[in-house]
């Protein structure tokens, strides 16, 4: 019995030095020949430099460099932040991608391009704000939604961001400057919310999430004007104007209800300021006091 | 009555404190309140051309490094109001409100734009005359991104990234004002080391130089992969902050980081007369000899450009090949008969077997 269960080990050793002789054979053979990633890479490179037109060339270097970041050694801290191109300052952070959003899909998380006085603060709302939060009303005569955070990953309802209501402390404190970063970057987005039948569910939930991903990727079997027709339906719960800016940041009744949605007493004092609604209302007549310029006055 | 004139005299108190204030203890952002709009993160668009505009500006990482003591304006001079349209290009070559303290002048990043010039990156050939493919030449904004201090700490000890705050307490023991103490130690340590870990070096070179449209353009080898594969480039990946990276050996030791001259420039770092004492650099191979210079550094294995190499690649790729897959096969084979002591393709006669099967069953224990 003993000389069989030897015999047996016996024959797994040898059979496990032959399974790593076959596989330090596959180990070597890219450190030998090349390695695939980096023959793929060149491919990349290549494909890139003979791409045609500027708009080619573009499409090629956003392939490439779409999940590209940036390192910098501090040596004591490494930043680790996104790449853009020709970005000067440091960005500090990684821009979280909204994955629960079914209009994102198409129209990206930086769609506002339209006025140009406005079109990078409204970007700016697109990180905090689901886009039917202000580009959608409930119908008239329909019980008013209740606003919600959802989180940006997995798309379900979540509490109010811990980031959010930490803020107030920085009123308090000196390092007030030098915490700036936590603003906007909440993890998540408020968004209206409906209550069917005792549940509250986003309006854009995971149901319309499907419905828009099949539409996504096999719209191209459609005719043209069935896509048309599909556009049409997609969109029909957007209004025609949206939400003025106006509605949220006024000190009476603002349209979002910001300390429901936790945001601390002292932030909501600034979004609704008297200061933040002038400027919003002579907006182009906002100039910077000279005196408070170094040197004028 | 009597409460109106309290109000006005309140006021212009008011005026004059704040034209009082000395516009260098400002904070960096703050004058303008360009944080009021720019302290959220997702401020920004698709500019005109395409490319994403991030306006967000992280004043933590913005206050660690030289430029703190810049107001926004300084570089962004055109932007005067609030909103304000697209800013216009940054001129680095431009005077800002800092006083320089060795010249007493107002600082400026011209000197080195004329540096830059002089260098084979420059705009300009050697008659002065604009150089082909303007666009590929770079500006400071090209290789860098805000500079960021890398302080060392050398209180006690082997040095360590980081600052002293026992340093800086000595320090502010006389320099108490503001953050100058600081500024100085941050600002002077940071110099003690190289302004970027090497490897982020070589990204910002690998942006044109490992760029194939570029160094077709200008017939050019790809100097970055080339490295990449040396042992340099190969410890550098590990993350060693010892090895050389493209700086080192391009500019000449001692040299402004930005005068990288043509190897064909008799006072280049990488003319063939002055290799031998580039490997020489007092902090690197000090006792080198003039033939550790003389290997092709930046090996490419084009077989039109350089058949040598290219065939001598082949040559040492299939003999490594050969050696280590007969020799693995070898071994797969005795492993096999370990595991089949007795196996063969074909059976001997009974006569024979008889004598050789003891043989191999003793062999077995």
């Amino acid at each position: 019995m003993v000389k069989l269960l030897k015999k047996i080990i016996f024959k797994l050793y040898v059979l496990c030095l032959m399974a790593f002789t076959v596989w330090y054979g596959y180990f070597m053979y890219p450190l030998i020949f090349g390695f695939e990633g980096k023959e793929k890479a060149a491919e990349s490179l290549l494909e890139m430099g003979a791409a045609g037109t500027e708009e080619e060339k573009m499409f090629v270097r956003l392939i490439a460099e779409q999940t590209k970041t940036k390192k910098t050694d501090l040596g004591y801290r490494v930043i680790d932040q996104p790449y853009i191109e020709g970005r000067f300052h440091h960005i500090g952070f990684t821009i979280q991608q909204d994955n629960a959003s079914i209009c994102v899909r198409c129209h990206g998380n930086v769609p506002h391009d339209e006025s140009k006085e406005v079109r990078s603060f409204l970007n700016m709302h697109a990180f905090y704000l689901a886009c039917e939060t202000c580009h959608s009303r409930p119908d008239e005569g329909v019980k008013e939604w209740a606003f919600r955070w959802y989180d940006k990953d997995t798309g379900t309802i979540t509490n109010n961001p811990q980031a959010l209501k930490d803020i107030e402390k920085l009123y308090h404190t000196e390092q007030e400057i030098s915490q700036y970063p936590i603003y906007g970057n909440y993890g998540a987005k408020v968004a209206p919310t409906l209550n069917d039948f005792g549940e509250t569910r986003l309006l854009h939930g995971v149901k319309e999430m499907i419905f828009v991903d099949r539409f996504v990727t096999e719209q191209a079997r459609l005719q043209p004007e069935q896509k048309s027709q599909m556009k049409k339906v997609i969109h029909r719960k957007v209004t025609k104007d949206p939400v003025p800016c106006k509605d949220c940041h006024q000190e009476v009744g603002p349209y979002l209800p910001f300390a429901e949605l936790g945001y601390p007493p002292s932030r909501v004092r600034e979004l609704t300021n008297v200061a933040v609604v002038n400027m919003i209302q002579r907006y182009k007549e906002f100039y910077i006091p000279s005196l408070l310029k170094p040197g004028g006055g | 009555m009597h409460e109106y004139r309290f109000h006005q005299v309140l006021l212009i108190l008011i005026v004059l404190f704040v034209a009082t204030i000395p516009p260098g203890e400002v904070q960096a952002g703050e004058e303008l309140n360009c944080l009021i709009c720019h302290k959220h993160r997702g401020l920004s668009r698709i500019d005109e051309n395409g490319k994403f505009r991030l306006f967000y500006i992280n004043n933590e990482l913005f206050e660690s490094g030289p430029h703190r003591r810049n107001n926004c304006q300084d570089c962004h001079t055109d932007i005067v109001r609030i909103p304000h349209d697209p800013a216009k290009k940054v001129d680095c070559t431009q005077q800002c409100h800092v006083v320089e303290p060795s010249g007493k002048a107002r600082f400026s990043h011209k000197p080195i734009a004329e540096t830059l010039a002089m260098s084979v990156h420059g705009k300009l050939d050697a008659e002065g005359k604009p150089k082909k493919y303007q666009e590929d030449y770079p500006g400071c904004k090209d290789c860098h991104d805000q500079p960021l201090y890398r302080p060392l700490s050398v209180f006690k000890g082997e040095p360590r990234s980081g600052i002293s705050e026992r340093s800086i307490s000595r320090c502010k023991s006389c320099h108490r004002t503001g953050n100058f103490a600081e500024d100085f130690y941050e600002h002077v340590t940071s110099r003690l080391r190289k302004g970027r870990f090497p490897l982020e070096t070589i990204e910002v070179c690998a942006k044109c130089h490992q760029n194939p449209g570029f160094l077709e353009r200008h017939e050019l080898d790809d100097a970055v992969t080339t490295y990449e594969e040396t042992f340099h480039g190969k410890l550098i990946k590990l993350g060693s902050e010892r090895t050389p990276d493209c700086l080192d050996c391009h500019v000449v030791e001692g040299e402004n980081t930005h005068l990288i001259e043509a190897k064909t420039v008799p006072t280049s770092a990488t003319n063939k007369a002055n290799v031998g004492n580039t490997c020489r650099a007092s902090d690197c191979h000090k006792k080198a000899s003039a033939q550790l210079a003389s290997f092709q550094t930046h090996v490419t294995y084009e077989r039109e450009k350089y058949p040598m190499q290219f065939y001598m690649l082949m040559f040492f790729k299939a003999l490594m090949a050969v050696i280590l897959y007969f020799f693995l096969t070898m071994i797969f084979f005795e492993l096999m008969r370990r595991l089949f002591p007795a196996f063969a393709f074909f059976k001997e006669s009974k006569a024979d077997d008889t004598d050789t099967r003891p043989a191999l069953k003793d062999r077995e224990q």
